[in-house]
């Protein structure tokens, strides 16, 4: 009776009738809280009420049991400058800002392994997410993250150079490439190291990887690759027996080879001298919208030699009697860019297929796979050196040069932009383009150009170029900052 | 204040007002553009009538007006005129400040460093007492004025009190009751006694409750029914100290005094609190640590700015700017940005603990800085140790600013916490808010930070945070 009243009192006598309801549970106010009753018991219910709503804010929170281990990233790469991150943020915030402005961000990161502030990660979470790859180790964890709850899971540790003991980890692209350059050093070695890991990989990374086994395909992969002719995946599946029936020169299991032999019809022409002479027969199901993206579908698992052995003849002659057949020239420019055969690109657009920028423009985005970067612009050379001074004023065009490219453009090309002076002027008037062309423009742009470009913004209309110049700045500082190959 | 893209990002009301800006951004839409190199730049928008928009902005802290009928503030034109400052693409010619930007200067309430209305003929505090035959009003009718003013505070003070009676009574009923279940039909039965509230002139009260059902909602389920005896129990206390002050003047200290009142509902308006020759005033560099958006339910929103005392005095070394705004107009913020470091005296309305304030004089406009703060040296334990002191002062204290040196953010589940790097004997982790789980999960990499975040008694949230990866802000 005589017990003084504190916290620990009202937290014992009072607080479970405050909490049950003292219609079911009064309070006790013998117990140790005489004090609080001096008037009525409602008053003393409300001053308990009070003193014990007190006591509780006193009570200092609780920390939990155990905390989690957060995983240790060793991010090596250069940040970006902070004088760039409020930019960056605002660009990326932007609703109308173009795809390729977020593409040209990201293949710059990942080219010049710079890596976003640590802190910006949840500003531009959609970017992060959709670019994870070419942001470095910090941006994948947290994409992970963001993903997948179990992700922390996951080993961070491996570095941006792979060897032997980390490949297994790294981001697929950066796997396959490691495939692919050594497999130029020891094809067998690199098989065995596919073999390896085979088993935990995924059908997209089982075809991504197998794709870099082309690179040195002898006779050695053939156990392995009739090993793959009951993988799940068809793609794996019909991509194994490619790479077979060119090891064993037997073209009789390449049903796609097969397909599209039955649309090529083989002819004779000219008066003194015969020429043979190739044309492709759509399917009549198919309408002319449909026929690009037929062609590409039909063609995209032959290559131009199997092709030719199928037909009997060489390279350069199957060329020179398919050239009175446009459709069948971008289906030989399409497979010549497959198959890496630059040479024969070269001879297609020189002389036959003039557009073919935008005839391949309008069958989808190249998937220029393992071509290294001098390679891929020597490819966009070809493409775009039948324009000479007048590059196409399409955006469908351009996007599809940069997208294929994942890079500027060859400085050829736009050099030739900047040094004609109606180029953009025409494209601002009769296109009437908007800052999304102004974007893609400052997104292709190679670097020694860009303050050349950027002169040539300065006498547009502010709304016009505002995102374009600010992505122009951060490409420039990312090229300050990272390490260049 | 020198512009900046972030400044006017950060007033914008939406994004489409940006958008719409952004297309004004052509020297063709602005037939003038001038400034006075003082701080004021204006100008006039061509719009769709004959007759163009002016726009004037006062970039000491990025107040500005536009003749334009737009709901949204700022407007495309205002927000098209910083943007154009910021840029620095277009020359801003040097001229005699016009009529219509003196007019606009005289008439608005903010802080700034021109004094236009100097030899006008507005009427101002001081005047009221300085003898000026103008000013001079009849004694008799000041006298009845008077007495009607004091007869209105009265009658406000009986109903108030008369409130209370209700508002003992619907306490009472809850506890009946029992509280563990309150939450849950918390919203109609808080609606009801706010009303009750709101006739009884007691609207800080009311607020208080009206806005308690969203408070509880936000907290984990498991805290609800202790975090509903908290709340009501400070609503409990509000009013009996109120009763007590209102039976004896001398029971509670002036501070405490002032802040119950003011917590039911006695506002000090501005001009008061600037003629009020005892209110607290302290002269110094101000950084700016937090800002804060709230929509209240009366939508209203809350807008506050938190400052940091740069140099070490014997005086508060936080204070919180508040405005309020009418949510219909798309504002959502002060003009203050997180780093702007401003020169000013303040002056602190009378509390036990003063924080809030207003600005008496501006002697700088805000510029923003990249300087980190000197934190003074105190672990979590400490800075949690001075908001329980705080707590004894002033009982009902909702938001308080911690300091910490050495401190790190840690997760257990998907719940952020604040703790100290080190091993201290008092174990202490304070909850993060969880709205800032994502922007804050960064800063779990990190083995120390120093930090300053808002503790409002269940979470705390992460205000500023220097780093070795650079400073870390919410907004």
């Amino acid at each position: 009776m005589g017990e003084r009243m504190n916290a620990t009192t009202l937290k014992a006598q009072a607080l479970p009738a405050l909490l049950a309801g003292t219609n079911r549970q009064p309070i006790n106010f013998a117990i140790g809280l005489a004090e609080l009753e001096r008037g009525d018991t409602t008053t003393g219910t409300l001053n308990a009420l009070s003193l014990t709503a007190q006591a509780l804010r006193f009570e200092r929170p609780l920390p939990p049991a155990n905390f989690n281990t957060e995983p240790s990233i060793h991010d090596e790469r250069n940040i970006l400058p902070n004088r760039m991150r409020r930019t960056l943020i605002r660009i990326l915030k932007e609703k109308k800002t173009s795809d390729d402005l977020e593409l040209a961000l990201a293949w710059a990161f990942g080219r010049l392994k710079v890596r976003p502030h640590p802190f910006d990660l949840p500003r531009i979470d959609g970017f992060v997410r959709a670019y994870a790859e070419q942001l470095g180790l910090t941006a994948q964890h947290w994409a992970a993250q963001q993903n997948d709850s179990t992700a922390a899971q996951q080993n961070y540790f491996f570095a941006d150079a792979l060897d032997e003991t980390n490949w297994s980890q790294a981001p697929l692209a950066q796997r396959a490439r490691f495939i692919m350059d050594r497999r130029k050093e020891d094809a067998a070695a690199a098989r065995t190291l596919v073999e390896a890991n085979w088993a935990q990989e995924n059908a997209d990374a089982r075809v991504r990887v197998l794709t870099a086994l082309e690179t040195g395909l002898n006779s050695g992969d053939q156990t392995f690759l009739e090993g793959l002719a009951k993988d799940r995946a068809p793609r794996v599946r019909s991509l194994a027996q490619r790479f077979l029936a060119r090891i064993t020169g037997r073209d009789a299991d390449h049903p796609a080879l097969k397909a599209c032999m039955e649309r090529m019809h083989r002819s004779t022409s000219g008066l003194l001298k015969k020429r043979a002479t190739l044309t492709l027969e759509l399917p009549a199901t198919v309408k002319e919208h449909e026929a690009r993206l037929w062609i590409r579908n039909a063609f995209s698992e032959v290559s131009c030699s199997e092709l030719a052995l199928a037909l009997d003849m060489n390279e350069a002659a199957m060329i020179d009697a398919a050239e009175k057949d446009e459709k069948l020239m971008l289906a030989l420019a399409l497979m010549a860019t497959q198959d890496r055969r630059l040479d024969l690109l070269e001879q297609i657009v020189s002389s036959r297929l003039k557009d073919a920028w935008e005839q391949m423009s309008l069958c989808g985005v190249q998937d220029l796979g393992l071509m290294p970067t001098d390679e891929r612009l020597r490819w966009a050379e070809i493409l775009v050196r039948p324009y000479a001074g007048k590059p196409p004023a399409s955006y469908a065009a351009w996007s599809w040069l940069h997208r294929s490219l994942e890079a500027p453009v060859p400085e050829a090309l736009m050099e030739t932009v900047l040094r004609s002076s109606r180029w953009l002027a025409n494209l601002l008037d009769e296109k009437k383009a908007g800052p999304e062309w102004m974007e893609l423009l400052a997104a292709v742009c190679p670097s020694p150009l860009r303050d050349r470009l950027r002169n040539q913004f300065a006498s547009l209309d502010a709304p016009l170029t505002l995102t374009a110049l600010s992505l122009l700045d951060i490409l420039d500082s990312l090229e300050k900052v990272g390490h260049h190959e | 204040m020198a512009l900046s893209l972030e400044n006017v990002e950060a007033l914008a009301p939406d994004q489409p007002s940006l958008d719409a800006a952004r297309k004004l951004l052509k020297a063709g839409s602005w037939p003038a553009l001038a400034s006075n190199d003082a701080g004021l730049i204006w100008g006039e928008c061509q719009g769709s009538g004959s007759t163009p928009y002016r726009v004037v902005v006062s970039e000491i802290d990025a107040g500005y007006k536009c003749t334009c009928p737009s709901r949204k503030f700022p407007c495309k034109h205002s927000l098209a005129l910083m943007w154009l400052r910021a840029d620095g693409k277009l020359s801003f010619g040097v001229a005699a400040v016009p009529v219509w930007v003196n007019d606009w200067l005289s008439r608005r309430r903010g802080p700034t460093v021109a004094t236009p209305s100097e030899g006008g003929s507005k009427a101002s505090i001081e005047a009221a007492g300085s003898g000026d035959p103008e000013a001079k009003t009849d004694p008799k009718a000041e006298a009845r004025a008077a007495v009607a003013r004091e007869r209105n505070r009265q009658e406000r003070e009986d109903a108030i009190l008369a409130g209370f009676d209700d508002l003992d009574l619907w306490i009472s009923d809850q506890v009946d009751r029992g509280l563990a279940g309150f939450a849950a039909h918390s919203a109609q039965a808080c609606k009801l006694i706010a009303q009750r509230l709101v006739d009884a002139k007691s609207s800080g009260l009311a607020a208080r409750l009206e806005s308690l059902p969203s408070r509880l909602f936000s907290l984990p389920e498991a805290v609800r029914p202790t975090a509903t005896i908290q709340e009501l129990g400070q609503i409990r206390l509000l009013s009996a100290a109120y009763r007590r002050q209102s039976e004896d003047a001398e029971a509670l200290p002036a501070g405490l005094k002032a802040d119950v009142r003011q917590a039911i509902g006695w506002s000090i308006s501005r001009e008061a609190l600037l003629a009020d020759l005892n209110a607290l005033r302290v002269q110094a560099t101000w950084h700016v640590v937090a800002t804060l958006s709230e929509v209240q339910p009366d939508r209203l929103r809350r807008l506050e700015t938190w400052l940091w005392r740069e140099t070490e005095q014997d005086a508060p070394r936080f204070a919180v700017l508040i405005d309020f705004v009418p949510v219909a107009t798309g504002a959502a913020s002060s003009g203050y940005s997180v780093g702007d470091r401003v020169e000013a005296e303040l002056v602190f309305y009378p509390s036990a603990i003063p924080m809030r304030a207003q600005i008496a004089r501006s002697l700088s406009g805000a510029v923003a800085s990249d300087d980190g703060l000197e934190i003074p040296e105190q672990s979590l334990s400490d800075a949690y140790r001075s908001y329980e002191q705080a707590m004894q002062l002033l009982p009902w204290i909702d938001v308080f600013p911690l300091c910490i040196r050495g401190a790190r953010v840690r997760r257990h589940g998907t719940q952020l916490f604040v703790c100290d790097s080190t091993e201290t004997a008092e174990p202490l982790a304070l909850p993060l808010s969880p709205a800032q789980f994502s922007l804050a999960t960064p800063l779990l990499s990190l083995d120390t930070l120093d930090a300053i975040g808002l503790w409002n008694g269940y979470s705390l949230t992460l205000s500023w945070a220097q780093t070795e990866l650079g400073r870390w802000v919410s907004a």
